[in-house]
């Protein structure tokens, strides 16, 4: 998938991983939009179908970007903030 | 537990929760604002440090925001908690309990004064393929923007029903996503019946002739009695396209074509966040939108003496409501606790003006039921548990739930980590419909019993083990 375009100028920016690939992110973005603008949807696959889910409400209220992150599952990628080193792993199967 | 000293909790920290905040410190009271953001502002005044200034052509009532945020975290009455979850909400004895996790950490309030602005979501209705990722809620793809300075996709389709498309529409095609579609499943005609209140507000008509330009310059083309009513994935099982379809006044489908896009912003409006009034046991009504609210008195308060609620969670009404309702709620708040506060005439009517505003928007936009007659046996119904229709009929027609609460227990829909925030208000629909009964007959209680959760955050079993 494609690079999103960024719409601002970052003054700083970090880098974490992203199932063992290098990703880079500005400051007080979210886990799930770094990943989103970097070409990474797909957040989880779940436990039944092993379908791809991805963000949905994007505030934190429906549990479906949830990723593993620093080894601890159920997280929610759209209100994690994101920090440098943080390593992040898809989920497969929901809590 | 040692007492708490004599002051105002405020949860949430949006429009009504930083008026609220504000106004109570105004009055004397020492204020705690409780907000489960990293940053305050709330959905609407959602941003990215760095963003402000940029952003400021993107958001037509920054300006307020900013003034209002940094006016609350200047104040020196108030503490606030950033980035705290409550996951639990008892009153007892004339005061308030709320247990939450900040930073990793338990902490445990007591208060004689709460006011709660939990604000409000996405309403999201059900579609075959609605869980294919590129579809999701234009709240979702407006924090995107707004909190994370980045474009959602390349070609987006916009739809649903509501004033509020109109902003995420707009903020879309400013920030270079190509809007291919901006699909309002109501009539223009609605419009009429409430010209007479719009016109009372005038800046909302400037704010439409704003959206208006913005579309004429990017060529986005806005469209009646549409809705997308499929969505199709390619071979990674990501959004390729959508159906979009004609629909007659109560939803129906007329006529479909295909569009291909890979992003699809879809929302009926918003559902109220009433999980912790819900706790707290506050008496809450159905709105006309068939949502569900807290039930408060002229001056905020809530069934329970001491707790006031303010913003959306009392009814959808957007942000000028939502800050009209706090002010007077944080003033409430102050009084209660015995400072000095006067709430005025003028409060009252600049709120009444707002609210029969939002009146009439919501008579605008309503969501008919003919969109149960785009689902199909294999559309999922619950994301969490991924619930397919035919489950959840066949809890009705064969198991004999008639109500939605036992149909949740038959089939598992709203059993998942979003306990039934995104399901539990159109299942509530769908089982009735299968039991044979006509949305206008459904109880109020059982409209309201989808939001109760005993639990009002999920967290992990090791902290509610090691709880009190």
């Amino acid at each position: 998938m494609q690079v999103l375009t960024l719409l601002v100028k970052p003054s700083a920016s970090i880098t974490f991983t992203f199932n063992d690939l290098e990703v880079s992110a500005i400051p007080g973005q979210s886990v799930g939009a770094a990943l989103l603008a970097a070409g990474d949807r797909v957040l989880r696959v779940t436990r039944f179908e092993k379908k791809p889910r991805a963000m949905f409400c994007g505030i934190g209220v429906c549990f479906d970007c949830l990723v593993v992150i620093d080894g601890a599952p159920n997280q929610r990628a759209c209100i994690t903030e994101v920090k440098a080193k943080m390593v992040v792993r898809t989920q497969v199967g929901g809590a | 537990m040692k007492p708490e000293p004599a002051r105002v909790v405020v949860v949430g920290g949006g429009p009504a929760g930083l008026s609220a905040a504000l106004n109570a410190a105004l009055s004397g009271a020492s204020v705690l604002l409780i907000d489960s953001s990293s940053r305050l502002g709330g959905q609407y005044w959602r941003h990215l440090p760095e963003t402000w200034l940029e952003q400021s052509e993107l958001h037509l009532d920054l300006d307020t925001g900013l003034l209002l945020i940094s006016a609350v975290a200047n104040h020196p009455k108030i503490e606030i908690w950033s980035g705290a979850e409550i996951w639990s909400a008892t009153h007892e004895d004339g005061a308030a309990t709320l247990r939450l996790i900040t930073n990793g950490v338990e902490k445990i309030i007591t208060t004689k004064a709460l006011v709660l602005a939990t604000g409000a979501y996405d309403r999201t209705l059900p579609f075959p393929g609605w869980d294919i990722p590129g579809v999701m809620t234009p709240g979702g793809a407006q924090s995107l923007i707004k909190g994370n300075g980045i474009a959602v996709g390349k070609r987006v389709v916009v739809a649903g029903s509501g004033p509020f498309l109109l902003p995420v529409a707009a903020g879309l095609a400013q920030v270079g996503c190509e809007v291919i579609e901006l699909l309002e499943a109501n009539s223009p005609l609605r419009w009429l019946k409430s010209l007479p209140t719009l016109i009372q507000n005038l800046s909302k008509i400037g704010e439409a002739a704003h959206y208006i330009a913005i579309f004429n310059r990017f060529g986005v083309r806005p469209k009646f009695n549409r809705a997308v009513v499929a969505a199709h994935a390619n071979q990674d099982g990501e959004l390729e396209s959508v159906s979009i379809a004609k629909i007659d006044s109560n939803f129906k489908i007329k006529k479909i074509e295909r569009v291909k896009c890979d992003v699809a912003a879809i929302g009926w409006g918003f559902t109220a966040d009433t999980s912790l009034a819900g706790a707290l046991l506050l008496k809450q009504l159905v709105t006309k939108d068939e949502g569900v609210a807290v039930l408060v008195d002229e001056n905020q308060e809530s069934s329970i003496a001491g707790i006031f609620a303010a913003g959306e969670i009392t009814g959808i009404g957007g942000s000028e409501l939502s800050i009209a309702e706090g002010v007077i709620a944080g003033l409430a708040a102050a009084k209660y606790i015995g400072c000095k506060a006067e709430i005025s005439n003028n409060h009252h009517k600049t709120r009444a003006k707002k609210q029969k505003f939002a009146k009439a928007l919501i008579s605008s936009y309503p969501v008919k039921s003919g969109w149960q007659s785009w689902l199909t046996d294999e559309t999922i119904i619950c994301r969490c548990e991924e619930v397919k229709y035919s489950k959840l009929k066949f809890a009705v027609t064969e198991l004999g739930a008639t109500d939605s609460r036992t149909a949740k227990l038959l089939s598992r829909c709203g059993m998942g980590m979003c306990q039934g925030r995104i399901c539990g208000r159109f299942v509530v629909d769908l089982v009735a419909n299968e039991s044979g009964i006509s949305p206008s007959d459904i109880s109020e209680k059982e409209r309201i019993s989808v939001g109760n959760r005993p639990i009002i955050t999920p967290i992990s079993i090791e902290l509610l083990a090691n709880g009190e």
